[in-house]
């Protein structure tokens, strides 16, 4: 009997807690809701257009990448709350994203906002609200002028638009300075070494490192390492790219796509591929390349580059961008990195360098369950101004960056070192939201750069000693300027970004294509060179199974479906 | 003396059983004097109702081309066809064959080395001693296999203390890529398994042995059996009830040979020997969005693991020893 008693207490005590705390919820809710009135009411007086609906509101955000939260009355943040009475709940990416779209899909739950590369799963399984009702001349100015002339191209398959594309949207002058993308890269002191040389082609690039290697076998006590390539699930690009470029043509991911015809072709069987891969036979062969860069993960990799003892590599600048900032903490400048754009020979015109496409399938997507979209694409539209592009590019005048009598923008050395402070970034940067957001890339109407990166008395100023040395040696003002022009790009480029669809053959065939080159081009390279032609006819042999034509068509559909509709 | 003992585990097999026979007659008045624990049992229930036998309704994707965020009406049925991919899908032999291996040198290995250090652990009576080995043999299992892995690889490496350890003896000249080589990677992940699983697999052996009568080693050192008798003949039957239903729990997850410890320490190179089941499934079912052929292949795994826990329960009973069902 006592028993029964006194779990029937702690059953009443239970409840009464649940009771109490759903209640306590409720009213605090209810709380804020009355202080939000109030404060909007205040809002009214204020000159802002969209201040008429500005009863508070919180937005939660998904962002699929990893990050740190901002912090809690970070500046921009704060200037969007006062100004539009917006407030932003951000959830950034813990683990793996398809996993968590996975699970967003099938809970079918989302919050008010997506953003992740994965547009597409989201499309598909209905969870983006299309946006074009909410984007007309007289509603949206800014951003119905920001896309018009690309409304084709960020429309889905079905002819919704569900997400504004963050970059590749260019204004005015357009000045690439520091460079991010695909090269083969090589450590800037042994460019110094033999002063400043022309390399332009694979064998002069490897000869140079050979030349190196063999003067200098040891970097601060660490064996040098010639080349590196990394080979790690999809970041294995380092390994299966490179002979597109070195053939010539622009980054189009598994395929090379003819600037005539616009056929697309896979590559990693064919002529183009054979001999960058024996000149990695060659090399392994020459000790210039370690076998265990096959073997090596992500994290393996960046901690091996941030030694310095790594002179090239062929990958995407953006990719190891945390080695750099390590050697360059450890004050190693001279042994990070320099962009080249070689080539099989010197008769193919390079093409590293590309002009930024509209990176469409990127950027903020609003779900079917967001509270008031239309206040969304209102702000979004409020910040695509150009005084609020220079507040979230630049900041605020007189405390982030200063204006010279000219009307040019440039920073004092400690609004500079601000910038490379993660701590101060959080509390003062827009930080993904930012990223996220469409903006004006190029150049503001009153000749300032969109971002301080690109301002040339601001890059030239944020460069080192070596870094100026290097481009007054090639004779050149930008990093980029050294991968030569960009060419016009091709209409329906890049190819890479053409969704090959879910489960479909194409798909697989992708899949398949993938392993069968990660499986065999190591074994190649790690052969002896009397065996490296007959290894390729076995290697060959590999894909007679693999079902290329239907990733092959599948990318021309998409070619396709890009020149007629672009 | 012996005899006597087996006399004694007989005669309980025999009133478990008829023990066992009496449950299966339920009747009304069994019912009303257990309503207690029947009331308890009912959230335990639930909770499995709806965790384990709900989530089955997952399986109808296995018989569509499911596409995820449509109602099941919008969906289309294909039957069996992501079944017949497959199995004809000569990777997925490979992988099947894969799974079986590892599993079963995980199985085997896992086995031996946890009964055997149980055994020897059992024998010290140094009390800080064999708590301090019990600590550290079971430290690695706390460690997500992400870390194990990197601490695995790193200790594998060109630079790592096995290659360090082998080219001083003068064992290898040039430095063993040993997770670049498919015919090492089994064995690799066996070891790697019983290092981190080792100590933790112990525990439940010990506890067994801890609950056999000490009476059992006095009569048999009167009988002049010494240590190793003592094990043989002690021990170990006294563990065997427990061996047998462990034994029976892991022969259902024969198709489990995991996925973390292959996604993480397999490389392209390896892709041959590391693609387990669910490596499979996650790489052409989920990652490239087909969730049907990735829930073919669990159902696929289920049923094996369902004949494969009938048949050993089975294989147990003929063998008059301990069963789960």
């Amino acid at each position: 009997m006592n028993v029964k008693k006194r779990v029937l207490s702690m059953v009443a005590i239970m409840m009464v807690l649940a009771i109490t705390m759903t209640g306590c919820g409720g009213k605090k809710e209810v709380d804020t809701s009355h202080l939000g009135n109030a404060n909007g009411d205040n809002q009214t007086g204020d000159t802002d257009a969209s201040a008429k609906n500005a009863a508070p509101i919180t937005y939660s955000v998904f962002i699929g990448a990893p990050d740190q939260q901002l912090t809690k009355n970070n500046k921009i943040m704060a200037l969007i709350e006062e100004r539009f009475g917006v407030t932003f709940e951000f959830e950034y990416l813990v683990g793996d994203l398809d996993q968590k779209t996975g699970v967003m899909i099938a809970s079918g739950e989302y919050p008010d906002i997506i953003v992740s590369n994965n547009t597409q799963d989201f499309i598909n399984a209905g969870a983006y609200r299309p946006l074009e009702e909410y984007m007309s001349k007289d509603k949206t100015p800014h951003l119905y002028s920001h896309f018009e002339p690309y409304m084709n191209k960020i429309k889905a398959d079905d002819g919704h638009i569900y997400v504004l594309p963050n970059y590749g949207r260019y204004y005015n002058d357009y000045i690439i300075t520091d460079y991010v993308g695909p090269a083969f890269w090589i450590q800037k002191e042994v460019l110094k070494e033999f002063n400043y040389p022309e390399v332009k082609t694979l064998d002069a690039y490897f000869d140079l490192i050979e030349a190196y290697m063999d003067k200098y076998p040891e970097i601060d006590g660490q064996p040098t390492i010639g080349f590196e390539a990394l080979s790690f699930d999809w970041r294995s690009f380092c390994l299966k790219n490179p002979p597109a470029q070195l053939s010539g043509y622009p980054n189009d991911g598994g395929v090379v796509v003819d600037p005539e015809t616009h056929v697309a072709e896979v590559f990693c069987n064919t002529d183009k591929a054979k001999p960058y891969y024996k000149k990695l036979n060659e090399a392994y062969n020459k000790g210039i390349i370690k076998a265990d860069t096959f073997i090596q993960n992500y994290d393996e990799y960046l901690a091996r580059l941030s030694t310095g003892a790594v002179l090239g590599m062929f990958d995407q600048g953006w990719q190891f961008a945390a080695a750099r900032d390590s050697l360059i903490a450890q004050g190693k400048i001279e042994r990070t990195w320099a962009p080249l754009a070689i080539t099989y020979d010197e008769s193919i015109t390079p093409y590293y360098l590309d002009r930024g496409a509209l990176n469409i399938d990127r950027g903020f997507g609003i779900s079917n369950q967001c509270k008031d979209p239309e206040r969304f694409i209102q702000l979004v539209d409020a910040l695509l101004t150009e005084d609020w592009q220079k507040i979230l590019s630049w900041g605020i005048e007189g405390e982030d960056y200063m204006v010279d009598e000219k009307g040019m923008f440039y920073r004092t050395e400690e609004q500079r070192l601000n910038q490379e402070d993660t701590a101060w970034k959080l509390a003062n940067k827009g930080g993904q939201f930012f990223e996220q957001l469409p903006k004006l890339e190029g150049t503001f109407s009153d000749g300032n750069a969109f971002s301080p990166g690109s301002q040339p008395y601001e890059y030239r100023s944020a460069l080192k000693e070596i870094d100026i040395e290097l481009l007054d040696a090639y004779g050149v003002d930008y990093i980029s300027e050294l991968l030569g022009r960009a060419p016009e790009n091709r209409k329906d480029y890049p190819a890479w970004q053409i969704p090959l669809g879910d489960g479909t053959d194409a798909a697989v065939a992708e899949q398949q294509l993938h392993e069968t080159q990660l499986r065999y081009i190591p074994q190649l390279i790690l052969g002896s060179p009397d065996k490296f032609d007959s290894g390729w006819e076995d290697y060959l042999d590999k894909f007679k199974s693999i079902d290329i034509k239907a990733y092959e068509s599948r990318i021309n559909e998409g070619i396709q479906e890009r020149l007629k509709e672009w | 003396m012996k005899n006597e003992i087996m006399g004694s585990v007989v005669e309980d097999q025999v009133k478990k059983k008829h023990l066992r026979k009496k449950h299966h007659r339920i009747t009304w008045k069994q019912i009303k004097k257990q309503k207690e624990f029947m009331l308890i049992s009912i959230p335990f229930l639930v909770y499995i109702i709806i965790f384990s036998y709900l989530p089955l309704w997952g399986w109808l994707m296995a018989f569509q081309n499911y596409r995820p965020g449509k109602a099941l009406t919008e969906q289309v049925w294909v039957g069996l066809k992501q079944f017949r991919l497959l199995f004809l899908d000569e990777r997925f032999l490979r992988v099947l064959r894969n799974t079986l291996a590892m599993s079963t040198i995980n199985l085997i290995l896992g086995f031996t080395t946890a009964i055997i250090l149980a055994l020897l652990l059992n024998e010290i009576k140094h009390r800080l001693f064999k708590r301090s080995v019990q600590t550290i043999s079971y430290l690695p299992h706390f460690l997500s296999w992400v870390i194990a892995a990197g601490i695995v690889s790193m200790v594998l490496g060109s630079q790592g203390i096995v290659n360090v350890v082998l080219m001083e003896l003068n064992i290898v000249k040039e430095p063993v890529l040993w997770l670049s080589e498919g015919k090492y990677f089994w064995g690799i992940v066996g070891i790697s398994t019983v290092w981190k699983e080792l100590g933790w697999n112990t525990i439940i052996y010990l506890a067994a042995m801890s609950a056999i009568n000490p009476a059992l080693y006095e009569a048999a050192e009167v009988d002049g059996a010494g240590r190793f008798k003592k094990m043989w003949h002690i021990t170990l039957p006294g563990i065997r009830p427990t061996i047998v239903i462990l034994l029976i729990l892991s022969i259902g997850r024969i198709l489990e040979a995991g996925l973390e410890v292959q996604y993480l320490l397999g490389r392209g190179m390896t892709m041959d020997w590391a693609e387990t089941i669910d490596l499979f499934a996650l790489n052409y079912g989920i990652k490239i969005g087909n969730y049907s052929l990735a829930t073919a292949a669990g159902i696929f795994k289920s049923l094996v693991s369902v004949i494969l826990i009938f048949g050993a329960n089975n294989m147990a009973k003929r063998l008059g020893q301990e069963r789960l069902i």
